[in-house]
């Protein structure tokens, strides 16, 4: 029953989130990318506890040669996008099951659009 | 034969929390430093992440980042008329083996000891007269006072992201903080982290029962955060996989995530990892030491490290046992009671109870290294009154879980079989409705309980073991019995549908099964070189140019985890070494 409930939520948040804002403040997502920056870095090349985030908007998940990804994200054939990476980091779970990024999700759509306009920029 | 090195200002045998807090500071201060470190490197991103690390076979079962007990171990006796035996397997302790010591696969537990135990002797020869302390008690004052660790302890909270709720800032009680708590300068850098069901229940039960909860201070990030020296934490995901692993999400404070990589960058460090030091070297007076031998272990090459400074940093044990093996300062007598080095191990004690609750979940699969909520009723409330109940020190008691593992975590009401299908029954009836109030209590410093060169068994270096001897006493007995009552009394103020409850140890000491890895003691520090090793900067009253840094230094064990005054005091001793002793080399207190 507690499956089926969350199940529900999970597709809810994932319709929801579906129409990511466009309007982020990215002054502001510098603040939000705190969420991010024990595990991923900026610089290309520099992989760490998670894979670099640059260039992530020009690139299909799964994608970094020497990043040992999980199976999930490798066959999850997401291309980011604003909107793709808006879903995946409302619940990661939700949108790629079994992927192994410890991170419950940034549940504010406002926080997300914020992070995104930040990392739209400082990923390039 | 044995290489000889080019001398170097610094060399720090055992890379944890004290070894990568003075490799960080010193190096900042300009001296060229060398650390030897016996494991081998381990990294967040390597060895750290998913999905290796959720390996309840590799890291609990097999210890994979603890001491090989194949290459060194200590023996046990309880009392020293018997004959010590070799600990072929660890269990009541794990000492860490790997970069970042054992502070990779601890909890994060991060208290601030007070003056009650700095003063131990003072305060209660002032308050209960010198006969309530048992002859036979070898507790002493410490030589150092909280006013003087209080700006290193918060700089050791902010460098380990410690979560928390202070109860006493400026001398104002705060509510929903340790209200006996000493007074703080600030609060904790993150705030507590979010409780758990079992928390939460037993907070209001110990409030009913008239007692003072408080979220347990730990070094897990409760939201992301970046430390002052700008190393990245990412909050704490409530996991499970905290004591005894490396954290996934880089949200435990950890040596090998802060204060060593920042050490590694600079061009003034270097480490040395699978490099075993078996003896520190002392000039020809025995003043000084002029630097350490350690094995390559990879290959077996010998060489001999030169330093203008030797700072031991190993574990607790370790440092102690490289002080037997170098002869420096002289070995502790138990019957004579003479001698200093190996004086004083301590140990703790404990009493706990399992509460199940039909109907209840408590997910005891997630949680953070601290999802405890604590009462110090019984610990640094110095108003509890001992003398009725006959004992010195204290215990706090907490309710919530920590490191609840899935293979090895199976509690089932007393008198359920051990194994069968009985067992699996209620295993799986009890999993989620059980929930776990333990006591953990200090131990007090004994004659008899000590340390000293094993006349048997040797290493893989052919060198003695440690021999640790060691049993609790009647006042850890008679604590035992009040902690078991007051854990006891909370238990059942909940109605729990089954109580498996606490009861006090009676029984000796024994290796297994795993305890608290806080051994203390055996280079203690004090006030003057008759009845300490070290002054009140960790350095040697033997040789001025060594310092001996961790727990081995304290003279008698608290109730709480000793990391806090171990990351304090590597603070305290590394600006004792930069502002002072770099710049007038000698004994930084008169003998």
């Amino acid at each position: 029953m507690m499956g089926t409930r969350r199940g529900t939520l999970a597709l809810l948040m994932m319709l929801l989130a579906g129409a990511a804002r466009a309007d982020g403040d990215a002054a502001r997502g510098e603040a939000r990318f705190q969420d991010c920056a024990a595990c991923h870095k900026l610089e290309a090349g520099a992989n760490y506890v998670g894979p670099s985030l640059h260039g992530i908007f020009a690139r299909k998940a799964g994608e970094i040669a020497d990043f040992r990804y999980s199976p999930a994200i490798k066959r999850s054939g997401i291309v980011w996008t604003p909107e793709t990476l808006d879903k995946f980091i409302a619940d990661p779970q939700a949108m790629v099951p079994a992927n192994r990024m410890p991170y419950a999700g940034m549940a504010s759509a406002d926080d997300r659009a914020d992070l995104i306009a930040y990392l739209q920029n400082a990923t390039k | 034969m044995t290489t000889k090195l080019k001398e170097v200002d610094v060399v720090i045998v055992g890379l944890g929390w004290t070894g990568g807090i003075l490799a960080k500071e010193l190096t900042e201060a300009g001296l060229q430093v060398v650390a030897l470190e016996r494991g081998a490197s381990r990294s967040s991103e390597n060895d750290y992440s998913l999905p290796n690390i959720r390996d309840e076979l590799r890291y609990v079962v097999r210890h994979d980042l603890m001491q090989n007990t194949a290459r060194d171990t200590i023996t046990v006796r309880n009392n020293p008329q018997q004959e010590a035996l070799p600990m072929r397997r660890l269990g009541s302790f794990l000492p860490g083996e790997v970069v970042g010591g054992s502070g990779v696969h601890w909890s994060g537990h991060t208290w601030r000891w007070t003056d009650m135990e700095f003063k131990v002797r003072s305060n209660y020869e002032e308050r209960y007269g010198k006969k309530f302390i048992p002859d036979d008690m070898t507790i002493q004052d410490w030589g150092i006072s909280y006013a003087e660790l209080e700006p290193y302890y918060d700089k050791f909270e902010r460098t380990a992201a410690v979560s928390g709720k202070a109860g006493n800032i400026g001398g104002q009680i705060l509510a929903g903080g340790n209200p006996f708590e000493a007074s703080r300068a600030r609060d904790y850098p993150l705030p507590p982290l979010t409780p758990i069901l079992a928390s939460e229940m037993f907070t209001d039960a110990a409030r009913n029962a008239g007692y003072h909860p408080f979220p347990r201070p730990s070094a897990n990030a409760s939201q992301p955060y970046t430390n002052p020296d700008g190393a990245k934490f990412g909050g704490c995901q409530y996991c499970g996989y905290c004591q005894r692993f490396g954290c996934e999400a880089n949200a435990k404070g950890s040596p090998h995530m802060t204060v060593i990589p920042i050490a590694m960058r600079n061009p003034n460090f270097e480490l040395r990892t699978h490099s075993w030091v078996t003896k520190v070297l002392k000039d020809s007076d025995g003043k000084r030491v002029t630097g350490v031998t350690y094995t390559n272990v990879l290959n077996g090459e010998e060489f001999e490290q030169p330093a203008t400074i030797v700072l031991l940093c190993a574990y607790a044990i370790n440092n102690v046992h490289l002080m037997l093996l170098s002869g420096i300062g002289q070995p502790y007598d138990p019957v004579a009671q003479k001698g200093v080095v190996g004086k004083n191990y301590c140990y703790q004690t404990g009493a706990g109870a399992t509460l199940f609750f039909e109907g209840k979940y408590f997910n005891p699969f997630m949680n953070a290294g601290g999802s405890n909520a604590t009462i110090d009723d019984f610990n640094t409330n110095w108003a509890f009154d001992r003398a009725p109940h006959n004992f010195l020190g204290g215990y706090n008691v907490s309710g919530g879980f920590n490191t609840v593992l899935p293979i090895g975590y199976r509690p089932v009401p007393s008198g359920t079989p051990r194994w069968g299908s009985e067992w699996k029954r209620a295993t799986a009836k009890w999993y989620q409705t059980a929930m776990v109030i333990n006591a953990s209590g200090s131990v007090m410093a004994n004659r008899y309980n000590c340390y000293d060169l094993d006349p048997t068994y040797r290493n893989a270096f052919g060198q003695p073991l440690m021999r640790m001897t060691f049993d609790y006493k009647d006042n850890e007995h008679k604590m035992g019995v009040h902690a078991a009552g007051v854990v006891n009394d909370i238990a059942k103020s909940m109605n729990p549908t089954r109580l498996n409850p606490a009861t006090a140890r009676t029984d000796p000491w024994t290796v297994v099964p795993y305890q608290s890895t806080h051994n203390t003691g055996g280079t203690i520090m004090g006030s003057n070189p008759r009845d300490s090793a070290v002054n009140k900067y960790l350095q040697s009253w033997d040789c001025h140019n060594l310092f001996v840094v961790g727990a081995n230094v304290f003279p008698h064990n608290s109730s709480y985890n000793p990391t806090g005054p171990v990351g304090a005091l590597a603070y305290w001793t590394a600006d004792a070494i930069k502002n002072r002793y770099v710049k007038n080399p000698g004994p930084l207190v008169p003998a």
